[in-house]
Parts: C-alpha cells; sequence; structure tokens
C-alpha cells in the first residue's frame, strides 16, 4: 500500500485530511512538525509527503533542505498543502522535490488524494 | 506592506495596514478549516435543510478568505512586479460569474455580465482585475435588494482612453452625505471609508490599492435605485492596430 507522510500541525485539519486520503486508499502517518517528521521519514520510508509550510516551531523549508541533503530521501515526491500557495512557485521550488502545490483556501475534497495520484504517476 | 499616498500621520497607518496583513494571514488557517469541515459535511448525509445551512458556511467561508488573500496580496504590491496585458474583460467577467453564481444563488440574487457586440480590451494585470471585480461584486450581493440581478457592465470611455468595468447592484441608494465621504476618500484610508451602512469600507480600499497599481482608478456611481462601482483602465490599441 502506498505509504503517504502527512506533515500538518493543525490536529483538526490533519484528521479531515488523513481521513481523505485512507479514503482513497493510502496508508497515513501523522507528523505534526519538522522533527517528529524526520523520524518518521526514517521509520516509515514514505512514498510521498505532503507538507504544510508554516509549521509549529519552523516551516516546512527547513525540512526541505534536509531531505534534500539525503541520498534516499531527496527523491521523495512532496506535494505543498498551504495557505500560501499564492506566493509561491512551483518552479522555484522543484529543485527541492516539490512537485504539487495545493492551495488550502481553494481546494476540494479530492484535491488532495488527486495530487497524490498524480505526483505518483 | 502598501503606504497610501496622501495619508496624514502615515507611521500609524502603516501599521495599522501591517497589523490588517499579519490578521488577514492570521485568519487564513481557521477560515479554511471551517471550509473543509464544511464541504466534509456537505458531502455527508445530511437533510436539505442542513444542507443549505452547510452551503452558507462554505460559501460565506470563501467570501472571508477572499478578503483574507486580497489583503495579504495588497501588502506584496510595492514588492512585485505586474504583469499588464491586453484583456477582454467580457471574458474574465463571465468567468466570475461562473464562480460567484452558487453564492448569488443561495442569496436570491443572480449576476449577470451585460453582452457587448464588439469587445473591448483592456490593460490591466488579470489576478488584480479579477480582484477587484470579485470585490465589487461581493459589495454588490449584500447591498442589493433579494430577487434583483447584479450587472457587470463593460463601456469604452474613448475621451480618456480608458475601458470602464461597472458593477451595477439594484439596492438602497447611498444618502448625500454618505456619497460625499465616499467621492472624497475613497482611495485614501481603510478606516474611515464608509462606502454603505455597515461596510467599514476596507474592501474597497484594498480595489483602490490594485486599481492604482494598474495604472487605473476605481470610483462610484449613485442611482436612485442602488449603485455603480466601477475600475477604469487604459484601452488596449490591440484590436485598432488589426
Amino acid at each position: 500500500m502506498t505509504r503517504v507522510l502527512l506533515v500538518e500541525d493543525d490536529p483538526w485539519l490533519a484528521e479531515l485530511e488523513a481521513g481523505l486520503l485512507k479514503k482513497a486508499g493510502y496508508e497515513v502517518t501523522l507528523s505534526p512538525h519538522a522533527p517528529s517528521a524526520i523520524i518518521a521519514i526514517d521509520e516509515i520510508k514514505p512514498d510521498v509527503i505532503v507538507l504544510d509550510v508554516l509549521l509549529t516551531g519552523g516551516t516546512a523549508f527547513a525540512l526541505l533542505h534536509e531531505l534534500q541533503s539525503y541520498g534516499d530521501t531527496g527523491t521523495v515526491p512532496i506535494i505543498l498543502c498551504t495557505n500560501m500557495a499564492e506566493s509561491l512557485r512551483l518552479e522555484d521550488l522543484q529543485a527541492y522535490g516539490v512537485r504539487r502545490i495545493v492551495d488550502k483556501t481553494t481546494m476540494q475534497l479530492d484535491d488532495l488524494p488527486a495530487a497524490v495520484r498524480g505526483v505518483l504517476l | 506592506m502598501k503606504k497610501s499616498e496622501g495619508l496624514a500621520g502615515g507611521d500609524i497607518v502603516i501599521h495599522e495596514v501591517s497589523s490588517l496583513t499579519a490578521a488577514a494571514h492570521e485568519l487564513k488557517s481557521p477560515l479554511a478549516l471551517v471550509r473543509q469541515l464544511a464541504l466534509q459535511l456537505e458531502s455527508s448525509e445530511v437533510t436539505d435543510e442542513q444542507r443549505r445551512l452547510v452551503q452558507q458556511i462554505t460559501l460565506t467561508s470563501e467570501r472571508a478568505l477572499r478578503l483574507t488573500s486580497d489583503l495579504t496580496r495588497s501588502a506584496r504590491l510595492d514588492d512585485a512586479l505586474f504583469e499588464l496585458e491586453p484583456l477582454n474583460p467580457e471574458q474574465l467577467c463571465k468567468d466570475i460569474v461562473a464562480e460567484l453564481t452558487p453564492l448569488f444563488e443561495a442569496h436570491g440574487r443572480s449576476l449577470a455580465v451585460t453582452h457587448r457586440t464588439h469587445p473591448l480590451l483592456l490593460v490591466a494585470n488579470r489576478d488584480l482585475l479579477r480582484r477587484i471585480i470579485m470585490n465589487f461584486s461581493d459589495n454588490a450581493l449584500y447591498y442589493s435588494q433579494p430577487g434583483t440581478a447584479v450587472h457587470m457592465q463593460i463601456q469604452a470611455l474613448k475621451k480618456s482612453g480608458t475601458v470602464r468595468v461597472g458593477i451595477r447592484d439594484y439596492g438602497p441608494a447611498l444618502s448625500a452625505d454618505m456619497w460625499r465621504k465616499l467621492q472624497k476618500k475613497l482611495t485614501h484610508s481603510p478606516q474611515s471609508v464608509h462606502a454603505r451602512p455597515q461596510s467599514s469600507g476596507l474592501g474597497l480600499f484594498i480595489a483602490s490599492q490594485f486599481a492604482e497599481a494598474m495604472q487605473g482608478t476605481i470610483g462610484a456611481t449613485r442611482h436612485r435605485d442602488g449603485a455603480t462601482f466601477y475600475v477604469e483602465l487604459q484601452a488596449s490599441r490591440q484590436l485598432s492596430l488589426l
């Protein structure tokens, strides 16, 4: 089963997004912040990472740098799921493994599962 | 952060606008969550009445998200370069009508574009113009009478070489006093413009900042039975060159 690591610090939104991904058939592991995400990445070896940008105690960009510095994590496709989508450009982030940007303020319920499907093609 | 020209006590206003922008950022997360929860509830088994109420929550949170998004966008106007391009405003208006029709229908109103036989082109940044028209449409929705239609109208102003996109609503008329305040302060302050009763004028202030960034202006026309809020932008000469 495809393993998705969901890094989201809002517990209610995390629960909602995890439910949507599980319903779509993915195995989901939740991490509320970057340090726990790094541990989870080592443990579960996710196929896809869904990452919020503004996280408690830091931003996603520190985590992106960290992932790119290792050969085995640098190739994991990353989906940014964020309220800051309008400030970000995919072209600027592709070098960090970001394959999709999902806008939390406008996304529909099937957008996140569709994004995961899309990066696995 | 955007500073308005001609403001007295500029530091205070800068601080206030900055605080507004920070507040807008902070509000985005809970609003986006409310919207997602409402969408989730809407997709489950609920009664028709519950569905109607949940749709209202979704639409209201989307409206609030648009405003927070406009606020954060206005704060970045100074730092950004805006691509101006020839645009067909009628097509843009049609896209906005398609997007806002569920919101208008939920409020018992409709939204339409007055079709022009000969299309006009203007020079604008698509995103900023879209935000202005969305803003005026939101404004019209809440001040139009139930059962009425809000019309988007596009006209060429040959004397000034501009194209005007107006949003005409049918609601309570602006009082003469209100009208004077609006004309005087339309572009000058996010706090003191009471465009209409119960309105802070914040949306209009943001729209004026967006218009200014495209070398355009916004304004309003008072009618006996409502108002037209409009944006004027430079006409594109592209068609005349063909």
